[in-house]
């Protein structure tokens, strides 16, 4: 009984997680990241830092 | 009745492979986890459904998967390839071939699954939904516990798991441990849970879980159990805003609980301390002494099941006063074939000093891995980006509280744990990746303004 409870409850659960999955498009594809600001990448990035002028270091001959 | 129910649930699980392949995945986690094979008495049991599940998973990621160019084959990957191909070295040269083999039989898929299953990571919802199934997985065993210890108290070696077999994590003090460990990813999912974002009724059950997983070491009164609660406390703690304020309520809650444990738990539990006095104890202390002999001799290892040549004998003394007359009991006790009782010494004595170190660098790589994304993520104000200090902490609380309860419990191979640091391989790769994409930027043009004339 106490098995059988058990066994209802968590497997119940997991349908309804992979009927949920199933319809997430975010499972099989993700969207770009925002890009970095400064493009350091290796490391954090940091929200406070100061983006770039645009432009900045584009010379126009 | 039990045989139609999985047989249905398996089957409506591997429909949604086909239309989600990575739906397989998670099944073969599942079936790895929960075994309904052996919980169903006919139908489930006479096919290899293990097998035809860990290949459609297979199939599913190299025919299907759009984006499998997002895969990256992480450092601790190839630690494991090296620990599969020693482990296959041991067993060719193992003191017991049969026994070995017999080891071998399931431990060569559990770290198969653990090299492929990163590979297959490489989305967070896809990190989210293995981090779920196995809680869910693991929930199937510790809702039936904590209800059972509730209603009868349990007892050593009593309380039946769903199953009455003492492999995989119906086992008493695997449980205990597992139970313990997967606690900060149920804290994880209820706050950042998007498959069942956090409302009421995910905090109840969660709150319920949790509380059953507690149940578990009182309910099997494995030793294990309470030391790995010991570990989680102050884990949990670590990062808590208000940690003394919890901290004293933990102490509270404790002093509390105490009467209300059987009695049998709390005599149990009294011989952590007393170790020389009890037999199980005793043993496994001489066990490990044996066990480091051994490696000394064979530093190669000698193989899965190397612990049945062993030969055991301990004094076990036992002190009693009475009117103010110390007596000291000496017996001896033997005994032959004892198992490891301790990861480390399993990984020793299997796999000589080699496989320990791999083992071990594993192991800690994964709690530096976890730590070094814990810092650089736990000051982000990217609201995109708040579940992942918390996940990677998750994560390496697990892990420790894994480690330090397979110092008493020889799961050196537990296909669960070897998900558990999938998972913190397929979020590090994961990571790394998205951060080389936001980093990436086309080399632009220079654009030149043609001189007027």
């Amino acid at each position: 009984m106490v098995d059988n409870f058990s066994l209802l409850i968590s497997h119940g659960l997991i349908a309804i997680a992979i009927w949920r999955l199933i319809s997430r498009d975010d499972l099989d594809h993700e969207d770009a990241p925002e890009p970095d600001a400064d493009a350091i990448g290796f490391h954090p990035r940091s929200p406070l830092r100061k983006p770039p002028r645009r432009g900045a270091g584009i010379t126009d001959a | 009745m039990r045989d139609l129910f999985f047989l249905g649930f398996l089957a409506c699980f591997l429909l949604g492979g086909f239309k989600r392949p990575f739906i397989f995945v998670l099944a073969y986690a599942y079936i790895d986890i929960v075994a309904p094979q052996r919980l169903s008495y006919f139908l489930l049991n006479a096919v290899p459904v293990s097998l035809i599940v860990f290949a459609l998973a297979m199939l599913g990621y190299l025919l299907a998967d759009q984006e499998k160019t997002h895969s990256r084959f992480a450092p601790r990957q190839w630690l494991l390839v090296i620990l599969l191909g020693y482990c296959a070295y041991t067993t060719s040269t193992a003191d017991f071939p049969l026994a070995a083999q017999d080891k071998w039989g399931w431990v060569w898929k559990a770290l198969i699954f653990a090299i492929f299953l990163p590979l297959t990571l490489h989305k967070k919802l896809r990190i989210e939904a293995l981090a779920l199934i196995m809680v869910l997985c693991a929930a199937s065993i510790a809702i039936t516990g904590g209800i059972k210890t509730l209603a009868s108290g349990g007892g050593y070696g009593v309380l039946q798991l769903l199953l009455d077999d003492n492999s995989g994590l119906y086992e008493g003090s695997i449980m205990s441990c597992i139970a313990i460990a997967i606690i900060p990813l149920i804290l994880w999912l209820m706050k950042h849970g998007t498959i069942f974002p956090p409302d009421w009724r995910v905090k109840i059950f969660g709150a319920g879980l949790i509380f059953a997983c507690l149940l578990i070491p009182v309910g099997t009164q494995a030793r294990t159990g309470l030391v790995c609660i010991a570990v989680l406390v102050p884990l949990l703690l670590r990062f808590a805003k208000y940690r003394f304020v919890y901290a004293g309520l933990t102490v509270l809650v404790a002093i509390v609980t105490i009467p209300f444990l059987p009695q049998s738990f709390t005599q149990r539990m009294g011989t952590i301390t007393d170790y020389k006095a009890e037999q199980s104890a005793s043993t496994r202390v001489a066990v490990w002494a044996w066990t480091w002999e051994y490696a000394k001799d064979n530093p190669l290892g000698g193989g899965f099941n190397a612990f049945l040549q062993n030969k055991i004998t301990v004094d076990m003394v036992e002190t009693s006063e009475n009117d103010s007359i110390t007596s000291v009991d000496v017996t001896q006790a033997e005994e032959i074939g004892r198992a490891y009782h301790s990861s480390y010494f399993e990984m020793l004595g299997e796999q000589g000093f080699f496989g320990l170190a791999i083992w071990l660098a594993i192991h800690v790589g994964g709690l530096i891995r976890m730590e070094m994304v814990r810092r650089r993520y736990s000051h982000t104000i990217n609201p995109g980006e708040q579940w992942i200090a918390p996940l990677a902490t998750a994560l390496q609380n697990g892990q420790i509280i894994y480690l330090v309860g397979s110092l008493f419990v020889g799961i050196a191979f537990q296909p669960f744990i070897y998900m558990l640091i999938a998972t913190q391989i397929g979020l590090d790769t994961y990571l790394a990746r998205r951060r080389a994409e936001a980093a990436w930027r086309p080399i632009r043009k220079v654009r030149t303004v043609p001189a007027k004339a």
